[in-house]
């Protein structure tokens, strides 16, 4: 009897002991973290967020140095006795006064495998672009930022999970984007934010994103694209406080593979956190149009 | 047939009322209604932004050389929901634009009137643009 | 007692094998529902994409006053010109209310392209209204002695300038925004939105611009940041989604298509969306601004709720600006035939 009834305790606890083990999550996952669920039983990524990294500034690792825009001193007739060693490469005149706020930090890259990999001719061109910065960065004239730039820039970005819809609020250029994760049509247009169909896999997000123009950039780098850009997003719940975001890039104009980009993305959870508008357009006009007119509003005159 | 105009007319301003519908169009400043402008030319390309499409069209001068004329179109979203997409109106179709030149004389102009060659409006039908006919088109049902 | 106590484990053992899937099943889900009108977590639903839809003017015409509502007979000879003018504003062969029937007669300033640019191939609701504006009563806005002079001023320049630089044309014409006030209703080139909610927000996306508002629904108090669209905070009223807007910056400076849409630091906004049926949110908006009125005005506007796979599509208006750069060329030009006479 009372070898029967320590049989009985131990099988009904090996019973009991199995049902709890096979509800662990699994350790085939790296991180064994379940995110809330919303109230529709969607995985719950609502909430402010931001990228805590130098990838805006360049995606690739990068030391410091002095400006985004940078020319070489002009070489010099040695004085008697000197040689100068080293060429000299100075801040160009319209950063020169940021001084060290114009700066660009150093920082380890975003890129998997830390190699980008372009078509011979898409890598002169992609110098070209960082040696005409100035000029050429989008970024600088407040156009929308394309993706996956917007997610690392330096401002903060909301998603808001709707029904079928799940919009993604920028604070840069008050940039939106609307993902699909209804089935929809076709864009019946390029875009710069692109056209972006999700759905859910497990925890993660997946977005789709097609129909880019080839007006943005990656980074101020001068890393660029075409117009058969494809990109896949995965944003990964892993903590309560932070995401995993992994890019993956492709386009075949462009590139010789697709490659790709790997963050995280951490909460704001700061009581006051919320995105503010930063409407740069009208922070540019005196750049961009302040020759054009009459009169110059910079200075009042008259424009020759 | 007058009275028919009058009633038009009457009926029509009670409706669209005293708000002025602003399409932010700086037309005056822009382009000059003295200079009339008719072209028949080639598309380029089109620009589907806002508020303003841009026509790219090149036109053949009666001396034989090719002009780069950008023509100023109205905003491309009505068109996108009723079916049109970037590809509606291809490289290479004729078109005539009915409009007015550029103020400062330049090779630009507004198409206030567009239309295909042989006289069909540009944008009405999905079948004049070479759209595909791909059931959108409610005109077509 | 033993045996009884066995009994007891083994009973709490197998509940609690029972009892620990449970805890790991995900938890019932409640999507939202077109026939409960309520999202996932019991809010009304506003989400979907809509559009001012009615053909009813803002302020009541001057042939109209003293009356608040049309007859019957009015209501039906409208009906018969809508229905005449939007096959033709299709084909881009409009009346003479919307554009004009050849270059010859083209005016210079006002809506210079044909209307297949700017119908959705949807007719126009006619109502018995005719004022979105029920107070003041008379249906006018009571614009200050200044605004009024303002409003005169901005309907004298608009497409005609002078145009000096980029600071003279319109706030529209400068691809920023045309304001709040306007959001829910007005834009000729582009004027859906699309409502989304989430827990704790409701957004709105207006598709001219792009123009977001992101609304906190948490009864957070306003801030201090002004900015263009202000501090909005929103509550649920019943089913009446009411939302509170201050902390607009002072743009009174700048060049306006419509004065009354202008912020400035006095302006506060009360915004009420109350759908009262499946197609059809009232929405209410009330203008408080010393700045520009003589005492807060209220209007009702109805808006329509568009088929669910209606987009809103991206507004590239900076980005490609061309208008820009062409006004101050033509700008110069004036100025120069100006002075070489």
């Amino acid at each position: 009897m009372r070898i029967a009834a320590w049989v009985a305790i131990i099988v009904v606890a090996a019973v009991a002991g199995a049902a709890i083990w096979t509800h662990l999550p699994t350790t085939a996952r790296a991180e064994s973290y379940t995110a809330p669920r919303t109230a529709d039983g969607s995985p719950d990524l609502n909430g402010i967020w931001q990228a805590v990294n130098t990838a805006n500034f360049d995606i690739q690792a990068h030391p410091a140095r002095p400006a985004l825009a940078l020319v070489p001193g002009p070489p010099r007739a040695p004085a008697p006795g000197l040689v100068r060693a080293t060429r000299v490469e100075v801040p160009a005149l319209p950063v020169r006064a940021l001084g060290a706020v114009g700066g660009v930090p150093a920082g380890a890259g975003v890129v998997e495998g830390n190699e980008i990999p372009y078509q011979p001719w898409a890598l002169a061109k992609k110098k070209e672009n960082a040696d005409n910065w100035l000029e050429r960065d989008p970024e600088i004239k407040c156009f929308m930022p394309g993706v996956p730039r917007a997610t690392y820039m330096p401002y903060p970005f909301q998603i808001l999970q709707g029904t079928n819809k799940i919009l993604i609020a920028y604070e840069f250029a008050g940039a939106t984007r609307t993902i699909h994760m209804d089935t929809v049509g076709d864009s019946p247009s390029s875009t710069w934010m692109g056209w972006s169909r999700g759905r859910w896999d497990g925890d993660s997000l997946v977005v789709d994103i097609t129909d880019f123009n080839e007006e943005t950039w990656f980074d101020r780098a001068g890393n660029f694209h075409s117009d058969a850009l494809h990109v896949v997003e995965r944003y990964t719940p892993v903590s309560p406080h932070h995401l995993m975001y992994e890019v993956t890039i492709e386009d075949p104009k462009v590139f010789t593979r697709p490659w790709k980009m790997r963050m995280p993305l951490y909460r704001r959870f700061d009581a006051d956190a919320q995105i503010r508008e930063y409407k740069c357009v009208e922070f540019v006009e005196q750049l961009m149009y302040g020759h054009l007119g009459v009169v110059d509003p910079a200075t009042g005159t008259i424009n020759k | 047939m007058l009275t028919k105009l009058v009633m038009l007319i009457a009926g029509a301003s009670l409706i669209v009322g005293a708000t002025r519908v602003s399409a932010h169009h700086a037309f005056a400043a822009e382009f000059d209604s003295t200079k009339p402008i008719k072209l028949k030319g080639t598309v380029v390309k089109m620009e589907w932004i806002n508020p303003h499409t841009w026509i790219h069209l090149d036109v053949k001068t009666p001396k034989g050389t090719v002009e780069r004329w950008m023509i100023e179109g109205g905003p491309p979203n009505a068109l996108y929901r009723r079916g049109f997409t970037q590809k509606s109106l291809p490289q290479g179709a004729e078109i005539v634009v009915e409009g007015f030149r550029a103020k400062d004389g330049s090779l630009r102009g507004n198409g206030r009137d567009l239309t295909f060659a042989d006289g069909r409006r540009l944008f009405v039908g999905s079948s004049g643009t070479g759209a595909p006919k791909d059931g959108r088109d409610a005109a077509e049902k | 007692m033993q045996s009884r106590s066995i009994v007891l484990i083994g009973a709490v053992a197998i509940a609690g094998a029972i009892a620990m899937p449970a805890c790991y099943a995900s938890p019932p889900t409640k999507a939202s529902s077109p026939t409960t009108g309520r999202t996932a977590w019991g809010d009304p639903d506003l989400q979907g994409v809509w559009r001012y839809e009615a053909a009813i003017p803002l302020e009541r015409p001057a042939q109209l006053a003293g009356r608040a509502t049309l007859t019957a007979e009015e209501v039906a000879a409208r009906e018969r010109v809508e229905k005449e003018q939007a096959a033709k504003r299709l084909e881009g062969l409009e009346g003479a209310a919307v554009g004009r029937r050849s270059v010859a007669e083209s005016p210079i300033r006002g809506n210079e392209y044909n209307s297949f640019w700017q119908d959705h191939g949807r007719p126009r609701q006619i109502s018995d209204r005719t004022s979105l504006v029920v107070d003041p009563p008379d249906g006018q806005l009571p614009f200050t002695p200044d605004a009024k002079k303002a409003e005169a001023r901005s309907s004298a320049r608009y497409g005609v300038g002078p145009f000096e630089s980029y600071l003279d044309p319109d706030t529209g014409e400068r691809c920023l925004t045309d304001g709040v006030t306007g959001m829910m209703w007005q834009g000729p080139n582009g004027g859906h939105n699309r409502i989304v909610q989430s827990p704790g927000y409701v957004t709105i996306l207006h598709e001219e611009y792009r123009d977001r508002r992101v609304i906190p629904l948490d009864g957070r108090e306003h801030g201090s940041i002004r900015q263009w669209f202000g501090d909005a905070v929103g509550r649920w009223d019943g089913d009446t989604l009411v939302v509170d807007t201050t902390n607009f910056l002072d743009r009174t400076n700048y060049e306006w298509a419509n004065i009354w849409t202008r912020p400035s630091e006095s302006l506060h906004l009360v915004e009420r969306f109350k759908r009262v049926d499946a197609t059809t949110i009232e929405y209410t908006v009330t203008v408080e601004d010393p700045t520009t009125f003589t005492r807060p005005w209220t209007a009702v506007i109805p808006i329509t709720k568009l088929p669910d796979d209606t987009q809103i599509y991206e507004y590239a208006c900076h980005e490609g600006n061309y208008a820009m750069p062409n006004l101050l060329r033509g700008g110069r030009t004036d100025a120069a035939r100006t002075s070489s006479r």
